[in-house]
């Protein structure tokens, strides 16, 4: 990072050599102080402060973090009146295309994130956190496990952590590597040994998570900040951020850019500036597209990226803050193509429950191919939008969505290029054939 | 008969087998209690019982068949993954699935309302991209969910181009001996998954694979294994699973579906009995909450068999020059009743099987027309039970250890239990419809069968020295009623007309009399 555009809070030491380690963080970084602070504090106090520092939920839907713990439920009690288990759950199941932050922060800064959920787990009165690990990630999952182990020997994890009595045990989980199980409620079900699907809500997980307990599920990120909250107070760290999102953000910029890399950064930026920070579009080329947070959100246009990277900026503009991706397509690229990739993971990734999500990812990603083999039809680009309307807000959980962002935004935007593969008989036209093609159809 | 458990079994209205019977509920006159809260369904508000969802006060009321669903079923957890029973709430952002959403007091419903029948337009399309459009060769036709629910909402005319999902070996994979799975056809609601895992508790079926090539497959290689099977194949929406021993033999659409009881054991399950030309093709369950719910067993299933097979006994049969001939009844009861006046001694055994009306016959009628003292006595001989008391559940379901029907009702009618199950007079009439076992006898035990017997039960007798066989009707062929094992009276009436010489006992009874 040669720029800094803001005091980071996350990323000061990532370019260490040992800043995984233990004795760094505790060295360099303030390392465990803020659970020092936090166990002396009552677990409502906490909440209370994060709530203050406006932290948002950093895995995609911004979901006020404070907040969220508040609606943990005090003493809960099973059917016979025993008092029920909670349970913190970490999703570090980083599966969106175009995202890798929580990588670098379980690769680089493992014990901010652990010292976050214990804080966490005490915030929620809770002793036991799981962490689920996407399937892919073993080199993260071999660095976390060896965190949690030098934790729990230098007394910050465990049994009656730093002789206050407190006791929490954080747990390792390895999923097996489906998108699907980065959604809270498939995440619970994998993390429970079931087939990783969305749980019809209600009842949300705060009330039924976790092996059937209360249960809170945060983001890497999420917890990452928590230790600085403590440390510097909710002020300094909402002062980081705007007004109704406190702190920074990381965004992981790739694609054609001259520095694909994380990047910790304030919401104040336009998108332009981000993709300026990681060394602007590769050289000698223009932008053509831009996914601003991860696969899933619409894509905006190169005369649409001057604007604000915040969550509802964002919003306005028809897209998502999603999880801080940000993708750059330059004009090397076929839109079609690229989102047809895009559909191929999702028809591949959607867990089958719901009827339209389960036919409409397949239906579409077949229908994009079948444009890119020179089969497609103008009919096919309005029936595009149909399928989105059919799927966009249908299902149990919001992987629909995610379909119809790329598909519905590309067509809209970039509808001459579907327009110019329809007529020229597809992304590799055999010659003489393209026109009959076209105008023929696809058979059925 | 004014038992407070006593139930008629009748057709429900409604077609489908899986309708609940969820009653309307209505506040308490007390203007001092509260009322019930109440929820506005399409114009018109509901009453509701705390707690129901937006599918149940429509079935209350008899108005659920305005909210089409795959995946849900009122005997089964809610799934919510079908989306095709969604309605518009008002003041909701989205549309809310009618089976999983609690109705609210002050709740506004629409469940034709623009929005809803365009999700549900769009939810058929998706469902019949991948589905073949085969229907004149597929044994569902008829009765199938997304044929009913295409024709009401499904679209005109689908733009989808791409090739249909094909699995492997789809139209050929044998579940188990009695049922086949088309995958090809299946639309992904997990009725049978959630089937297996929360009402047999076997986990005999499970989805692999994800998204689009989601498959169902059996949890291990032996296959489905619980005693339930037949009920997969009546509640899947689409002609994925099918019944082996229906598959291709008939078309549904003539059929005659007419209520019935399952005699197969002493829960007496409620049955529709599907003929066709008083040809029985199958059997199944109607629900009824006091005693079957929404299922009954595969034996219970198969059990029409008993009745169709050719070896049934269906002409009155008398023995003449040491061999079986079949004559009239008049013929037959005035042999019989001859023979029975001269013996030093009669007993008649009633088989369990028999009805609570042939019961009191065979006990104050018969007698009577024999002329002596004639000891009445019950045989029940299935599983080693002897009276009620021996009957014990199976599984957590309904399989039962006494396989005949009626055993509380004989039990209740006065009789008693033979003694020691073995015959003693010079002459028996065995009264049994096929289900009670047979008693013990001598070699030379002189023998009246009365009731529905087949050859084999005939020929496996230990003893040839039958005097005549009074053929009578099968449960699915007469009127009466079974006393179950919790005690409710089930009354039935024929569900098919019987085409051969067997008659009621009531008939018999009543020709014998204008004999003597």
């Amino acid at each position: 990072m040669t720029h800094q555009y803001v005091e980071p809070v996350l990323t000061k030491f990532v370019n260490e050599p040992n800043s995984h380690t233990l004795d760094f963080y505790v060295k360099n970084d303030k390392g465990y102080e803020a659970l020092r602070k936090a166990l002396t504090m009552k677990p409502a106090e906490i909440v209370d402060e994060v709530k203050k520092s406006n932290l948002r939920g950093r895995g995609g839907a911004g979901f006020p973090t404070g907040m969220k713990w508040s609606f943990m439920p005090a003493k809960p009690v099973d059917v016979n009146g025993n008092p029920k288990p909670k349970y913190m759950v970490c999703n570090a199941d980083e599966g969106e295309p175009g995202t890798f932050k929580d990588r670098l922060i379980m690769t680089k800064v493992p014990h901010k994130m652990i010292e976050g959920m214990i804080i966490a787990c005490h915030a929620i009165e809770s002793n036991k956190g799981f962490i689920y690990i996407r399937g892919e990630f073993y080199k993260e999952t071999r660095i976390m496990q060896k965190a949690i182990d030098e934790a729990k020997a230098a007394g910050f994890l465990g049994k009656n952590i730093m002789g206050t009595g407190y006791d929490c045990d954080l747990i390792i989980y390895k999923g097996a590597g489906a998108y699907i199980c980065g959604e809270e409620t498939a995440l619970l079900n994998s993390l429970e040994g079931k087939r990783g699907e969305p749980r019809l809500k209600p009842p949300f997980p705060a009330q039924v998570g976790a092996y059937g307990m209360p249960s809170c599920v945060n983001n890497v990120e999420t917890f990452a900040a928590v230790p600085y909250i403590m440390n510097e107070g909710a002020e300094k760290y909402a002062s980081l951020g705007i007004e109704k999102a406190g702190g920074t953000r990381l965004y992981g910029v790739s694609g054609h850019v001259n520095k694909p890399g994380v990047y910790e950064l304030p919401m104040t930026m336009t998108l332009r500036e981000v993709i300026e920070v990681a060394g602007g579009v590769r050289t000698g080329h223009t932008i053509k597209a831009v996914i601003p947070g991860g696969a899933s959100c619409p894509m905006l246009r190169a005369d649409e990226i001057d604007v604000k990277m915040d969550y509802d900026s964002l919003a306005k503009a028809g897209t998502m803050s999603g999880s801080g991706g940000v993708i750059v397509l330059d004009e090397t690229v076929n839109i079609v193509e690229a989102v047809y990739v895009l559909l191929k993971f999702y028809e591949h990734e959607s867990c089958g429950q719901c009827s339209q999500c389960r036919e409409g990812s397949h239906w579409l990603a077949r229908m994009f191919k079948r444009i890119l083999d020179g089969g497609g039809t103008n009919d096919d680009l309005d029936y595009v939008a149909k399928i989105c309307s059919n799927m966009a807000g249908q299902t149990i959980c919001a992987f629909a969505d995610a379909v119809t962002g790329p598909a519905l935004s590309s067509v809209k935007k970039f509808r001459s290029e579907f327009e110019d593969l329809i007529r020229n008989g597809g992304l590799h036209p055999k010659k003489g054939e393209a026109h009959s093609h076209a105008k023929e159809g696809a058979h059925v | 008969m004014s038992n407070i458990n006593e139930y008629e079994i009748k057709k429900p209205k409604v077609d489908l087998n899986y309708s609940s019977q969820l009653k309307p509920v209505h506040s308490d006159p007390n203007p001092e209690a509260k009322p019930l809260p109440k929820v506005t369904i399409d114009g018109k508000a509901y009453e509701f019982k705390p707690g129901d969802t937006i599918m149940q006060v429509a079935e209350r009321y008899k108005i659920h068949e305005e909210i089409p669903r795959y995946c849900y079923h009122p005997g089964m957890p809610i799934a919510g993954t079908c989306r095709m029973c969604t309605v518009e709430v008002e003041k909701a952002p989205k549309l809310m699935t009618s089976c999983s959403t609690p109705a609210g007091d002050g709740m506004v419903v629409h469940t034709r309302s623009e929005k809803v029948m365009k999700s549900r337009t769009g939810v058929m399309e998706f469902l019949l991209t991948n589905h073949p459009l085969d229907c004149p060769v597929c044994d569902k036709a008829g009765e199938c969910e997304l044929q009913d629910y295409n024709f009401e909402y499904g679209p005109a005319k689908s733009n989808f181009k791409e090739e249909k999902r094909v699995y492997d070996n789809a139209t050929t994979k044998k579940l188990s001996p009695l049922v086949t799975l088309n995958m090809n056809r299946c639309v992904h609601c997990e009725r049978c998954v959630r089937f297996t895992d929360d009402i047999t508790k076997t986990n005999d079926l499970v989805m692999v694979n994800r998204g689009w090539h989601k498959e169902l497959e059996a949890t291990t290689e032996a296959g489905l294994t619980n005693e339930y099977q037949g009920n997969l194949t009546d509640f899947c929406p689409v002609g994925a699973l099918t019944w082996n021993d229906f598959r291709f033999q008939k078309r549904s659409w003539f059929l005659t579906r007419k209520a019935s009881i399952c005699d197969g054991c002493s829960k007496g399950c409620n049955i529709e009995v599907h003929s066709d030309a008083d040809v029985v093709y199958r059997y199944v369950p109607i629900f009824n909450e006091m005693v079957n719910g929404h299922w009954m067993c595969d034996s219970g299933r198969n059990s029409y068999v008993d009745f169709m097979n050719p070896y049934r006994v269906t002409t009155p049969m008398l023995k003449q020059n040491d061999s079986m001939h079949s004559v009239s009844i008049d013929a037959l009861l005035a042999s019989v009743n001859a023979q029975l006046k001269s013996a030093s001694s009669v007993q008649i055994v009633v088989g369990t099987d028999a009805t609570r009306e042939e019961a009191a016959l065979l006990k104050e009628k018969v007698p009577a027309l024999i002329g002596k003292t004639v000891a009445v006595s019950y045989f029940n001989g299935t599983n080693g039970v002897t009276s009620p008391a021996d009957d014990k559940k199976l599984d957590q379901l309904l399989k039962m250890k006494d396989l005949t029907p009626n055993t509380r009702g004989v039990a209740d009618e006065g009789l008693a239990p033979l003694a020691n199950g073995e015959l003693n007079a010079e002459v028996a009439i065995l009264f049994r419809n096929g289900r009670a076992g047979v008693p013990k006898m001598k070699a030379d035990q002189k023998l009246v069968l009365w009731g529905v017997w087949s050859q084999k039960d005939i020929q496996s007798l230990p003893s040839k020295n039958i005097l005549g066989v009074i053929a009578g009707l099968a449960t699915i062929e007469k009127e009466g009623s079974y006393k179950n094992v919790d005690g409710i009276v089930q009354k039935f009436h024929p569900a098919i007309i019987h085409r051969g010489g067997a008659l009621s006992a009531h008939q018999v009874v009543g020709l014998w009399k204008s004999l003597t």
